[in-house]
Parts: C-alpha cells; structure tokens; sequence
C-alpha cells in the first residue's frame, strides 16, 4: 500500500479492498491510525457566535495617530487585519507607519517594526509622540521612555530573514503570554519581495504568497494588526500601479491608496479593497 | 518550518520537497549521506542544506527572553544612538541646515541632477569632508569612491583638498588660543591618501564591488562614506529586459543599505535625471524608474533656479522638505549667500 493510495482512494473502500489480503488486521489497525492522526490535524470548528465574540472582544481598532484617518476607517486599523498601504514614493507611507508605532506604542502596547529601507526615524518617533503629549512634563520622560521602548525596530534585507523573524515571532509569542504585540510593520514589504519575483519559475511567487499566509494566520492567531507598505512601479501610458500586483492582491483584508498633492501639501487615502466600506471612498488630510 | 523559505538553490529545494524532505524537522532525522543518496547530490552539497537548516532552526531556538525578536534594538536605544551619530558636513551651512547637520551615517542618500548642477563636485566634497579630524568636528574616516561615468578629476580633489586644509588651518589658529593641544598633523596630500578608488566599466563590475563592499569594509572599518558616480550610467545602456533591470536596482539597494547599517557608514548615490510623461506633460525626474525612487533613505535633488543653484529635499524619514541655495566655487562647494571662505565647522 502507498501513499498514493491514502490519497486518491476513497479510504473505506480501501479498508474494505484489504479483506482479500494475508494480514489484513494489521493494515486495517494501521488505517484506522491513519485516519485519526488526519482527522485530529483539522482546526476546530466555530459558529458564527464564536467568530463574532472574538471580534468584540479581541479584535481591537487600533489608532494611526491620524485623527482624520481614524474617523474614515471606523477607529483605525484592525487587530487580526493585514492592512497595506500602496502609495508611490514621498507620498507618506512612511510617516503614516511612523506615526501609527508611535500612537500605538503609546496607549496600546507593544509595536514590532520591520525596516527595509532604513526609513525607521527614531527622532521622527521621538517628535511625534512628544508632540501629542498631554502630560505634565514631569511624567514626561519616564513615560516617553516607556513609549520608546514599546517600539523594537530591526533591519531585514532579504526575504529569508523575514521568514525567519516571522517564525521567531511566532514561536515567542506562542511561549510568552506576557509579550504581546499589538501591531507589526513591515516597510516595505514590496522591497524585499520584487527582486525575488521574475527571472522565470514560480518560486518568488511561491515565496510573495507564503509570507502573506504566515502573515495573515500570525494576525488572526494573536490578534495582532500588520500594517505592510507597497510601492508604485510604472505601468502603461505613464499611469502608475502597485509594484506587488495581480497575484499579492487577494492577499491584504485591506488595501489603501495613498497619494499626495505636493503644492497644497495635503494627502489622500483612499480604499482600494476593504471588507466592509466601498472601493473608492476617500479622505483627504495633512501630515505634520 | 518548511524547506521552501530556506535560502538554497531553486534546483536543491526542488529536489528535496519531490525527495519529500518538507519540512526542517524531516531534515534533522537523517543523515547528510542519506540525504545525499536521496536527492542524488554530493556529499558536501548535503552537509552545506543541512547547515544552513541547522542555522534557522538555531536562531529559532535561542528565545533571547528579554527580546520579542533577535537583534532587534528597541526605539529608544536608537535614539540613544543616533545622538552619538556623526554626519558630514557638505561645507555649505545652509544645506547642512536643511539635512539636519549634513549627510548622515547608517542611511542611503540620493543626490540627482541635470548635467553640470555639481554632482560630481559634491562628492568629491564629501570624499574629502568625511575625513576632517575629530577636533574639527569631522569623522575622521576613509572615503570609497566608486567612478562609473569617469568623471573623477585627481586635481579637482587635491584643489578641494588644499582649500579644505586651508579652512582647517584657519579654524585652527582660531582656536589656538583655548586650545594649545591641538594640532593638525593632515597634510592636502594626505586627503588623497584616504580616498579608495573603483574604476567601474560595466554593469557587471558595479554590481560585483558592490557585492565586494561588504568583505573590503570589514577589513577596512575607518570607512565613513561610499560614493557612487554614479549608480544610473551603466544601467541606462544595454539594457532590454527592464524588469531585470529593477529585479538588479532593487537588489544592489538592498545591499548598499545593509551596508550602511551594519558599519555606521554614509552611502551616497549620484544619478542623472530623465524626463518621465505624466498627466499631459513631460516633467523632470531623476532616472531609473519609479521602482527605484523607494529604494534610497534620502533624496535630493539639485536644480537651477535662475542663475543659482539649488537643493530640494525630495524625500526623507526625519527632516521636512525644504530647498536652500549652495555655490560650486574654485574651492568647492561652498554656501552661495555670503560666498562664504570658510568651511562651517560643526
């Protein structure tokens, strides 16, 4: 009997098939072993009920330290959702991170921010959250401490390390109850993935989906928002599109168009693909 | 974890996930021969998979219990470090003023312009600043000067050299009297001494001393700048296949950039503008592509305006978008306001 066999057959007719056999209560034992270890791998089944039970009470909407923005996501961006935003360069992705970490790491906890293009500005962090403070200044240092140190930040350039940091963050978090991230950036994720892609054979397409599998499942399992930025490449006739494209599409619960208008220098998000508001929807607003 | 995000060959994964070798725990009960056998490999071939699975699953294992994540470093301890940071100064205040102090180490900066704005005089000024002495408020560091257009003139630099000697001496006898210790034991010839020189003739050699960088900068640690003049030449000929084009950018400005976090040093790449076609017009922009725009930490972009030179801040992480004007003078690149003799110390 081979492998093939457990997986093209249906199994009871193959535990009937081996009544002709010399040993045949040996190899029925061994289906039936067979079949619970395949029926235990299965995950456990929940209602409705259940599912919107945990979305009350663990899936959280958690601040981009953009007011306005907030308001246009109904409370931000969400525990359990892997959120992108598409933008092209210099039109605010970066700061939008930044200043998501920095509200974040402020009244919610911890912040895991992964950065491939040395764009994480410790001094940038520092400004934005020391301009929304409202304490007095003497509970401000130990708290801005605090605060700084809610936000880890590490370096990854290539894709390996990302598997890598995401299987250790996997790990850790199964083991340490008391570590709990709140969100996880990566910018850009586009950067480490568009030069594996290509060159022909589908391994960087293999890869490109992996990571937003392992991202997705690490979301849901430890209600963690992640917040991923894409860049634009140029398509045809001068109009631009998203570097990662047709296939990384399905893959984000949320995806945001930003844009910036550099003469009144006011910015523009709008949604390019949401569980539950319109494509199109949009809002304007000003980064500080 | 599963053998398809090891970082092996395509034909060696391939062969192990149809040997069904699928996941890191399959790996690590067998043997390299077996493992040899099965996938119908040399023996040295398996025992360098199985390293590099061991290699993962050690890092996966050692749980640094303080750390979510391994070498991660924590916001605050980076702010901590970026005050010690040094940056280098363009000798011109006011552009040092909207850079936040100068170029700074750890990121990737861009400078773009049209031909003649001083790309190239610019980074010769930084080849030659980075070396200032500590005294001076400098970072005392070799400079790496990869020339790929051939636009390096030896005279130029030792010119910029004498005339950044000639500020320091001056600084100096200004401060001779609080401070006797101080001496200044540079001579302009010296400036050329630390300035590593690449030669770079085509694509492929740029991209081989990039690779070669990381090896050269280890052995060399007093390296502060790498300068790239520049990063577009060779990829604007010969070139057919744009998407390897940007698969090799993208790759090369990944690299770079661990370059510059892993030695504290300043890389800074010089490109050349193209005209791109948006919305009915034709605009300026610097070269390369879209693609390319997100790879750097910093842009810059020179341009004139009227008979003055200027700098914009394009893009960047922590200071504002701001342009000030700059001078190239016979001394080199010097604040265009007042034609300035003396290079701001910081």
């Amino acid at each position: 009997m081979t492998i093939e066999d457990f997986l093209l057959h249906d199994l009871y007719a193959l535990l009937i098939s081996t009544e002709q056999h010399h040993n045949f209560e040996r190899l029925k034992e061994g289906i039936t072993q067979v079949l619970t270890i395949i029926n235990k791998k299965h995950q456990p089944w929940l209602s409705g009920q259940d599912l919107l039970d945990d979305a009350l009470q663990n899936k959280h909407f958690l601040p981009t330290g953009c007011r306005s923005i907030d308001a246009f996501l109904h409370g931000g961006l969400r525990e359990g959702y892997l959120t992108e935003l598409v933008g092209t360069s210099s039109s605010g992705k970066t700061q939008i991170c930044l200043q998501a970490a920095s509200a974040v790491a402020k009244s919610w906890g911890k912040v895991v921010f992964l950065d491939s293009g040395n764009s994480f500005s410790p001094k940038r962090v520092a400004q934005i959250v020391n301009q929304t403070s409202d304490l007095s200044s003497y509970e401000v240092d130990e708290a801005f401490q605090q605060v700084m140190n809610n936000i880890v930040c590490l370096s990854v350039f290539d894709i390996f390390t990302l598997f890598e940091v995401i299987h250790q963050l996997k790990h850790n978090l199964r083991s340490q109850i008391d570590q709990h991230i709140r969100m996880l950036i990566i910018d850009s994720i586009s950067s480490l993935i568009t030069p594996i892609l290509g060159g022909g054979g589908a391994h960087g397409h293999a890869l490109m989906v992996s990571v937003g599998f392992l991202l997705k499942r690490l979301a849901h399992e430890h209600d963690i928002s992640i917040l991923v930025t894409n860049h634009m490449v140029a398509g045809e006739r001068g109009t631009s599109k998203p570097a990662l494209g047709v296939s990384w599409r399905s893959i984000p619960h949320v995806r945001l168009l930003l844009s910036r208008d550099h003469i009144r220098n006011i910015s523009c998000m709008s949604i390019l693909r949401h569980p539950h508001m319109a494509t199109g929807d949009r809002v304007e607003f000003e980064l500080q | 974890m599963e053998v398809s995000s090891l970082p092996i060959s395509a034909s060696q994964r391939a062969k192990l996930i149809s040997a069904g070798y699928t996941t890191l725990s399959s790996l690590f009960s067998v043997s390299h021969s077996d493992i040899a056998r099965d996938l119908e490999i040399s023996e040295n071939e398996a025992l360098e998979i199985l390293r590099v699975a061991s290699q993962r699953r050690g890092s996966e294992r050692s749980d640094g219990t303080s750390s979510i994540v391994n070498g991660a470093q924590s916001a605050w301890e980076m702010l901590n470090d970026e005050e010690s940071l040094g940056r280098i100064t363009t000798s011109c205040s006011e552009l040092d003023d909207i850079l936040g102090g100068g170029i700074s180490c750890k990121e990737v900066t861009e400078i773009g312009g049209v031909p003649g704005i001083g790309k190239t005089q610019l980074g010769i000024q930084l080849a030659v600043n980075v070396q200032i002495p500590m005294d001076y408020g400098g970072l005392q560091g070799k400079a790496i000067y990869i020339d790929t257009e051939g636009s390096f003139m030896v005279e130029r630099v030792l010119q910029i050299a004498e005339a950044c000697f000639e500020d320091m001496r001056g600084y100096h006898g200004f401060l001779k009297r609080d401070l006797q210790t101080c001496q200044l034991n540079m001579q302009p010839k010296d400036f050329l001494e630390n300035i590593i020189y690449f030669r770079v003739c085509s694509y492929t050699e740029q991209i081989a001393v990039v690779n070669y960088l990381e090896k050269f900068i280890s052995e060399h640690k007093d390296v502060k700048v790498v300068i790239i003049d520049s990063i577009t030449f060779h990829f604007r000929q010969d070139f057919d296949d744009m998407a390897l084009r940007t698969r090799l950018l993208g790759g090369m400005a990944l690299k770079l950039m661990k370059l510059a976090k892993k030695f504290t040093l300043a890389v800074v790449l010089l490109n050349q503008v193209t005209t791109k076609y948006t919305e009915g017009q034709y605009q300026l922009t610097l070269a390369l592509g879209d693609s390319w725009s997100h790879s750097c930490t910093n842009r810059v972009i020179l341009y004139w305006n009227g008979n003055e030179r200027y700098a914009y801040i394009d893009k960047s992480p922590s200071v504002r978008s701001a342009a000030a004007p700059y001078a190239v003078t016979g001394r080199g690149i010097r604040s265009s306001v007042s034609n300035c003799k003396r290079v701001k110390m910081m």
